[in-house]
């Protein structure tokens, strides 16, 4: 059951760009909206998902994120946001589909346009900081 | 994750932020480890993965020093 969860909440994010309610997932799943909830923590706690911090809201399915971050991916009509520097380019990946990507540079606080076209990064300036080495990703997710 | 210019404005950005200064990855390299790292995320399938099977993914990018390691 939590494993189909997991799956229907990646493709209301796909279809959608924003992930669907408790409510939405209650409904389409025909539980009371406490088994829904229960679902959700479980995901998190298994890190299939992440909540907003004390709330059962999701905010994170990697590499899709909620809420309006510095990384917006262009995928025809729909546009993404991206959870971190890394997810610009997973969400290409994980739809195996093209993108225009814009980003901004942390230090310069500059746009810039990424383009993934037949499935090949285009030449691009820039580099990805990832602060924490990967046995600590799990210990502040947002800062990570 | 976020993007910069350069390596040397990461330097300075850590320093001025005071957070951790970790590894920097080319968009190339990262591009590559995008696609091995998400192409099951839709999958029905997909219900994470072991320590063994994030430490492969890694070096199959060339990524294999500690700071990419879990065990």
């Amino acid at each position: 059951m939590d494993l189909g969860i997991r799956h229907f909440v990646y493709r209301h994010f796909v279809a959608e760009a924003r992930p669907p309610t408790v409510d939405e997932i209650a409904r389409e799943f025909n539980l009371a909206r406490t088994e829904a909830e229960a679902a959700v923590e479980r995901l998190h706690q298994h890190h299939l998902l992440f909540l907003e911090p004390g709330t059962t809201d999701i905010r994170i399915a990697n590499p899709f994120s909620a809420i309006p971050t510095d990384y917006q991916v262009r995928v025809g009509p729909r546009a993404y946001w991206a959870n971190c520097a890394w997810d610009m380019l997973g969400i290409p990946a994980a739809l195996h589909t093209d993108a225009v990507i814009e980003a901004v540079y942390t230090d310069t606080r500059e746009w810039t346009t990424i383009t993934i076209s037949s499935g090949e990064l285009q030449p691009a300036a820039g580099v990805v900081h990832f602060p924490l080495p990967v046995r600590q990703w799990y210990d502040d997710l947002i800062l990570t | 994750m976020l993007l910069f210019r350069s390596e040397e404005n990461i330097d300075r950005w850590c320093a001025e932020t005071k957070m951790p200064r970790g590894v920097a990855l080319g968009l190339d390299q990262l591009w590559q480890l995008s696609k091995l790292w998400y192409s099951d995320r839709l999958s029905p399938d997909f219900a994470g993965r072991t320590a063994a099977q994030v430490e492969a993914i890694f070096e199959k990018v060339g990524l294999t020093a500690t700071f990419w390691r879990l065990s």
